[in-house]
């Protein structure tokens, strides 16, 4: 750490490298924060948890019992001295008897992208809400007259404010919050969708994933959706051949293990689609069960996709193929997605398998370490990406905060008194 | 001081990141051209040397520097690339003499991760692309069309994560670059893509090497016939090109810089971290490649950059240390080195630690800081100003003027020098045992005051008094011949060249005066309407011996009147404004260019370019130098005529770029001064003061004065203890034969001589991490405390450390306490006679107590704990403003009555912090790691709780440079009545060398500069385009948002260079007179 101070110093260490390289090194000693507490509001298990990414202050959760509630995460609520442990209790906490209030389970919360005036929250009792943050009363409803799997608004969206849901429908539609009506219905899938997720790249690209193990590119300005991941075409980085330019662009479509409908002439390719036969492509899979959970990297290249055959796969966004990156042994079963967590500058992903966080080095599949500490089964993380702190919730009821390890403090006033003591106590167990 | 600053650069950056060599001011003429991070400079390689051409700011960090020549085209195009995500191609424009943008733009990504590597920029060598990798898994290609246009830009997604270099291959049909990057496993690899300009893809390439050393980091391209590529490791270094593999063993070094000596590419320059200097080889049978060769030549700086000139000529430039210049010679020197330094350029980069100190206690601050790394670390003394070194120096109050006299015409150095009183002139000459000793010359009137006197043509000297103008023999040293002033007319001034006098009588006469062989002949007089308070006919023209223009200045009605020679007409009468009058005039030539300089008796200063044939005044300037009479006189340094300008704030007046530049010299108040170069002080100026005659040398004519001290090792902290007079510093000595081994000191500097007096060794691994002197309750001494840290290479956070206290007595380091620490002690800070640490991420207060045994030790008081590590920090009062390493600054108290550290507030932005400093009781200074200040005030006032714990953020701005610490103080001798020295100023010290100023301005005069500033921007355009506002925005991770209550000081100053037509133009948009302006700048200029 010093060194790394004095390379810096001498401009040895470029900054951002310097910066990028301490981030990594904390994150490898993530464990149970001793320092914080988030005292869950909520009566059963949480399913989904957000912070906002305007403040990155605010921690949004959503529980089986249909309650949400924020927690600040900054500002400690209480302060216990003794344990030097800070407090969070939730700020509100919203259920079923606010007026349209959830009835049945919370399975997706989302904080509006601009500001924290907004979140929306989607419920097993068919409804998607929309809140005011102030008033904390439901503002806006949308009835999907399916039970809501999943919802998800672009942080990139500069033209349009539309929530993506994916529902126990096969359609996966999208609700207009400035209109207050549907504006998309995007069919494809052949079952439930868990999972939706507005790319990291572009505002109009939405990927789905549902329990017909399909994950689904869709660019919201064209009818269908353009790709269609298939976990058998892993051939990365092959380009064509140097000298056979003119074979190339023709063994470019026979190697359509990737785009079979080219964004740019969605027309021609349609025509296309129709000689391949559609039940071909139509029926590619990115996992053998359902599609569990989606996460994009930040920058948008890469995605992680987890499956209910208890897999983890990593793929590239742009040529859709699978790396075929081994992640050991996951376990994800379930009937419902869940939400997993990638590290801003990608190096690690956040799993929730059964009890515990699986943390995966995302380029190697290493495994790094196995977070436990929650009792029952673990539904969704949230990754703090200044704190490097990383928020789970679990059907325990427990918002568990998980933070880089800090050097223990024996004492603050005595030294010499603890050191004795630790030495006595080293002396108690020696014998 | 206040939220409102004022940055300014007193020392530009002198880090040297890039350099390249083409021809790019002319087909025929070839340039070296030098990136110093923010600035770019254009040299000319002429038989002489380097001839600097042009040294401008770029708004941006630069990342890439690169020369290209399109087809077709007969000069090269600089492509400049910088880290916020700008490009500009830059283009001479030979007439003008400046810097044309060919193109412009922005090739930031909306969303992306920035390489981890650093940006890469590479342009083909056919010019079909410019292809960027600034964003993990992209590649961006701008296409440059046969017309030598840049097209729109595109990505091609690259599937190599951790990219390590890029560079194109030479002669290939199609661009091809080769990619070298980690795995996942760590291992290395080299492929090769082939762009697809119209598919907007890559192909595969030719060939692929896969498993090279581990530490290889580098890839030279080399050109046709042989083509292919060299890969350079620590331990290996490989030539393939697809057909033909070499490869051969080097001793291990990590190689950073290399540079290409032959057009063909057959051999190169490598230069690694300890700076030894290597020539490889590629031996070759026609287009075959054979073998690799290595060849040691010698040590230099640390190199970055390397550029071959010509003739053996290489330019090194360097991060670490100074850049050279060097020659390589065939034959080895005695030490077996090929190498020969022919020039070197003073690096102050990077300064990691500094310290102000008044070490001549004239009121004015010198910075020492600690620069270089590794082998090359200094202590460099910087001065604002010119330094008079004392040679000699006699009591003798009531000087009146001086003049020196050499004995002969012929002699080199000056024999006599003349001092005048108020009744009586005494002359001194240097005797045999080199004193200044009392003597005679016979035909000099010795009982009346002179008013001038000079040797002249025909061996023979002059002497003006009130009554008389007498023409000595210089040999004989007998009256030759006198004019006598008329009856009831006295001679008040009296100007000469070598063979004319003119004098100034009462009732303004004018007379004018021709000195021949023994004779003086009064050729004209004319009668003023006025009477006439100063004149000079200094030669400016082609004849040094004879001037065809006379300046005269006028009581009454406060003008300067040029005069043509030998007739006395009126040529000019220039009306100088205001009541006071001109008590100096001076015809002089700086740099080919005639001025005439005209002093007021307020201290100010005008300057006006002079037609020597017509004697129009043109170009009016004016400064305050002082607020007492000036007197002018002309010297001669290093080859260079400068004006002196004796007042109570004495001034050098130079030129440097066509420009004039005034630098202060370090003394407090001059009367008169006369240069004296005699045998025994040779170059030397005598000095008049009240009371005191001073003969001394001069420095080096500049603004900045830089003093080196060479340590041969790094050293990283300082510290100043004005009781015992030394310097302590934390240094640690690389051992190159042991990897990465280091011993660290203690060491005990002289103030004066900066010898070495003691030193300390530190355990092993143990590091020294911060130094302070300080005092305790109840102890008379005055200690040197230094805080350590052990840096064992399998742990990641020391947790072991010492504070060591020190007293010095006679000369030596005495340890009189130690105290251990679960930490490294990152800082120390004295605090009410207590010492407060900072200890990873704790704080620690800790008091002196006194044991039975008499004895002293530090005992631990109370703490504070919950920083991710506290790394700066910094105290005034019971206040502690720490600076995180990644939760920003944070306010702490210290209660003594309860004896603890608590906190009050904080910033809850992110910003990884690189040094804070306190600028008053609310307002607080910090930098953070990427390149931005920003201030924040406590908001003891507000309403509630949430408001007074946060620390609101109430300046921002992009600073561009990475700040290692801030430090009070100020460059500048503060004078008790100007204005500028109520104006409290913070330095810092960056990576790149730089030397900054941070005022706190009244807000009035922040209105008025910021509104100055918005209308510069307008009339100034950046280098390539670039914007200044987007430069300045604050800009990190997470945010860029424009830079507010920051002033950028280099922008405004910069308003003195502009052309009289641009100042007008601005006066006009801010509606305040040009010489308003130019006197509000220039005043700002003296802070620094």
């Amino acid at each position: 750490m010093w060194q790394m101070v004095g390379r810096r110093e001498t401009g040895r260490l470029p900054p951002h490298k310097f910066r990028a390289l301490l981030q990594k090194t904390r994150l490898y000693s993530i464990e149970l924060a001793g320092h914080k507490e988030i005292a869950s509001a909520h009566k059963s298990g949480v399913n989904s948890l957000q912070i906002d990414a305007t403040e990155a202050r605010y921690l949004l959760s959503g529980a089986a019992d249909g309650s949400v509630a924020v927690y600040d995460i900054e500002q400690a609520t209480a302060y216990d001295h003794s344990t030097r442990t800070s407090k969070h209790e939730a700020l509100f906490m919203v259920d079923k008897r606010v007026l349209n209030g959830h009835l049945y389970s919370v399975s997706c919360v989302h904080w509006y992208p601009i500001d924290t005036g907004i979140f929306v929250t989607g419920s097993f009792d068919n409804f998607v809400n929309v809140w005011d943050t102030n008033t904390t009363q439901v503002e806006l409803q949308f009835n999907m007259s399916k039970k809501v799997y999943s919802l998800s608004m672009s942080t990139l969206a500069t033209t349009h404010m539309l929530i993506a849901t994916g529902t126990d429908d096969t359609r996966i539609r999208l609700c207009d919050i400035a209109s207050g009506a549907f504006t998309h219905t995007l069919s494809g899938h052949r079952d439930s969708v868990w999972v939706v997720q507005w790319s990291t790249r572009s505002e109009w690209v939405l990927v789905s994933g549902g329990c017909d193990g399909a994950i689904r590119f869709w660019d919201i300005r064209r009818a269908g959706c353009y790709q269609i991941l298939d976990q058998q075409c892993s051939q990365i980085g092959r380009r064509p051949p140097v000298l056979k330019k003119s074979s190339r662009t023709h063994g470019r479509e026979d190697n359509l293990c990737t785009k079979y409908l080219n964004a740019s002439s969605p027309i021609r390719q349609r025509g296309q689609k129709r000689s391949f036969g559609i039940s071909a492509v139509d029926s590619r899979t990115a996992h053998y069960g359902s599609v569990a959970g989606l996460q994009m990297t930040a920058d948008g290249l890469h995605m992680i996709s987890a499956g209910t055959d208890s897999r983890l796969r990593l793929w590239d966004v742009e040529s859709g193929c699978n790396t075929l990156v081994n992640y050991p042994s996951t376990y994800i079963r379930g009937n419902k997605g869940i939400q997993m967590a990638v590290t801003p500058d990608s190096s690690l992903v956040f799993t929730p398998s059964l009890n515990a966080i699986l943390v995966y080095d995302v380029w190697s599949g290493h495994s790094y370490s196995s977070l436990r500490g929650h009792y029952d089964q673990v539904n969704c993380c949230a990754f703090h990406p200044q704190g490097q702190e990383l928020y789970t919730g679990s059907n325990d009821r427990k918002i568990l905060v998980w933070a880089p390890r800090r050097p223990i403090d024996i004492d603050n006033f005595d030294y010499e008194d603890a050191e004795q003591a630790i030495k006595a106590d080293e002396d108690a167990w020696s014998d | 001081m206040s939220i409102w600053n004022y940055v300014v650069t007193a020392h530009k950056p002198t880090n040297v990141t890039h350099s390249c060599v083409g021809n790019f001011t002319g087909a025929q003429e070839l340039n070296l051209i030098i990136a110093k991070c923010t600035r770019i400079e254009i040299h000319l390689l002429t038989p002489q040397g380097l001839q600097p051409m042009l040294d401008v700011p770029i708004y941006g960090r630069i990342s890439t520097l690169e020369l290209f020549k399109p087809q077709g085209e007969a000069q090269d195009f600089l492509f400049i690339l910088t880290e916020r995500y700008k490009f500009c191609v830059l283009q001479w424009d030979a007439e003008a003499g400046e810097l044309v943008t060919r193109a412009m733009g922005d090739v930031s990504d909306r969303i992306g991760r920035p390489t981890d590597n650093g940006q890469i920029g590479i342009i083909d060598p056919d010019c079909r692309l410019i292809g960027l990798h600034l964003y993990d898994g992209l590649f961006k290609v701008i296409p440059i069309d046969s017309k030598g246009q840049l097209k729109e830009a595109f990505n091609i997604r690259l599937e190599e994560l951790q990219v390590l270099d890029i560079k194109f291959l030479y002669g290939c049909s199609k661009p091809t670059i080769a990619v070298l990057f980690q795995d996942n496993r760590d291992a290395r690899h080299v492929k090769t893509y082939e762009v697809l300009l119209k598919e907007k893809d890559f192909a595969d390439g030719p060939w692929v090497q896969n498993n090279l050393d581990n530490g290889a980091g580098l890839l030279i391209p080399v050109p046709l016939p042989l083509g292919g590529v060299i890969i350079i490791g620590e331990q290996t270094i490989v030539y393939y090109n697809g057909f033909v593999f070499k490869a051969i063993s080097i001793q291990p070094a990590i190689t950073r810089a290399y540079g290409r000596v032959d057009a063909d590419g057959s051999r190169y320059l490598l230069s690694d971290l300890t700076g030894m200097l290597h020539l490889l080889v590629i031996t070759h049978e026609k287009d075959r490649v054979t073998g690799l060769k290595v060849e040691r030549l010698g040590e230099t700086s640390a190199a970055s950059t390397i550029s071959y000139l010509d003739n053996a000529v290489v330019y090194v430039g360097s991060s670490y240390g100074d850049s050279q210049l060097i020659k390589l010679n065939l034959q080895p020197d005695s030490k077996g080195s090929y190498v020969e330094v022919l020039e070197s350029f003073v690096n102050l980069g990077p300064i990691v630690d500094f310290c102000v100190v008044d070490l001549e206690r004239q009121g004015q601050g010198q910075v020492v800081t600690c620069s270089g790394a590794f082998k090359d670390g200094t202590l460099r003394i910087v001065r604002n100003g010119i330094g008079i070194n004392e040679q000699a120096s006699a009591e003798l109050p009531g000087i009146k003027g001086m003049w020196s006299l050499r004995a002969s015409s012929k002699d080199v150095y000056d024999t006599f020098l003349v001092v005048t009183f108020i009744s009586e002139t005494r002359i001194l000459a240097i005797n045999a045992e080199d004193e200044l000793e009392e003597t005679e010359i016979e035909g000099f009137d010795s009982d009346a005051q002179t008013l001038f006197c000079q040797n002249v043509l025909h061996d023979q000297l002059i002497q003006v008094t009130a009554s008389s103008l007498r023409l000595v023999d210089a040999i004989s040293r007998r009256q030759l011949n006198e004019w006598r002033a008329p009856p009831g007319l006295s001679i008040n001034v009296a100007a000469a060249s070598s063979s004319q006098v003119l004098l100034a009588t009462g009732g303004g006469h004018l007379v004018y005066i021709e000195i021949g062989q023994r004779e003086l002949i009064e050729v004209k007089h004319v009668k003023l309407e006025y009477e006439i308070s100063c004149l000079d006919i200094n030669p400016v023209g082609e004849d040094p011996d004879r001037s065809y223009l006379a300046v005269v200045g006028m009581w009454t009605d406060i003008t300067a009147r040029i005069f043509s020679l030998p007739n006395l007409e009126l040529l000019t009468k220039h009306s100088l404004g205001g009541e006071i009058i001109p008590r100096s005039v001076l015809f002089c030539t700086f740099e080919g260019i005639p001025y005439l300089l005209c002093a007021l008796g307020d201290g100010h200063l005008f300057n006006f370019i002079l037609d020597v044939n017509t004697g129009q005044l043109s170009d009016r300037k004016k400064v305050s130098l002082g607020t007492q009479p000036i007197t002018l006189r002309t010297f001669r340094s290093k080859n260079a005529t400068h004006v002196f300008a004796a007042s109570d704030r004495p001034t050098v007046i130079y030129s440097s770029n066509r420009k004039l530049l005034y630098s202060n010299v370090n003394l407090k108040e001059v009367n008169y001064m006369c240069p004296f170069n005699s045998a025994s002080f040779p170059d030397s100026l005598a000095i008049g003061k009240e009371g005191e005659l001073t003969i001394g040398t001069i420095d080096d004519i500049q603004k900045l004065h830089i003093r080196t001290v060479p340590l041969n090792e790094h050293a990283r902290r300082i510290a100043h203890q004005e009781a015992t007079r030394t310097f302590a510093i934390c240094s640690a000595k690389y051992i190159p034969t042991v990897e990465d081994m280091e011993t660290h000191f203690v060491r005990l500097l002289d103030d004066q001589t900066f010898e070495n007096i003691a030193s300390f060794q530190l355990d092993a691994y143990e590091n020294g991490c911060s130094i302070i002197s300080c005092s305790f309750t109840d102890d008379n001494n005055v200690y040197y405390c230094v805080g350590t840290g052990y840096a064992i290479p399998e742990e990641s956070e020391p947790n072991k450390g010492r504070i060591l206290v020190f007293l010095v007595e006679d000369g030596k380091l005495q340890l009189v306490a130690e105290k251990e620490t679960k930490g490294a002690v990152y800082n120390l800070n004295a605090f009410n006679g207590k010492l407060l640490a900072a200890i990873n991420h704790k704080i620690h207060l800790y008091k002196w107590t006194l044991r039975d045994d008499g004895t002293r030790e530090l005992q631990s008081e109370c703490g504070h704990h919950g920083h991710i590590l506290a790394l700066f920090v910094q105290s005034r009062g019971d206040f502690i403003v720490m600076g995180d390493l990644m939760k920003s600054i944070s306010l702490l108290i210290y209660k003594p009555e309860e004896g603890a550290i608590e906190e009050c507030a904080r910033d809850y932005n992110a910003n990884w912090m690189s040094a804070v400093e306190i600028l008053d009781d609310d307002i607080y200074l910090g930098a953070e790691n990427s390149f931005n200040l920003f201030t924040v005030r406590k908001n003891s006032d507000a309403a509630t709780d949430e408001e007074r714990s946060k620390l609101e953020v109430v300046g921002e701005y992009h600073l561009g440079e990475f700040v290692n610490r801030f430090r009070h103080g100020s460059l500048v001798m503060r004078l008790p009545d100007s204005e500028t020295s109520q104006i409290p100023t913070v330095i810092f010290g960056t990576v790149n060398g730089v030397i900054g100023v941070i005022a706190s301005l009244p807000q009035e005069q922040y209105m008025f500069l910021h509104k100055l500033q918005q209308n510069l921007v307008k009339v100034i355009k950046g280098v390539g385009g670039l914007s200044h506002e987007q430069w300045r925005s604050f800009s990190n991770e997470r945010k860029t948002v424009d830079a507010k209550n920051f002033l950028d000081g280099d922008l405004i100053e910069s308003f003195l260079d502009l052309s009289r037509s641009r100042m007008e133009e601005i006066s006009t948009a801010m509606s305040v007179p040009v010489e308003e302006l130019c006197k509000r700048v220039e005043e700002l200029t003296r802070l620094h």
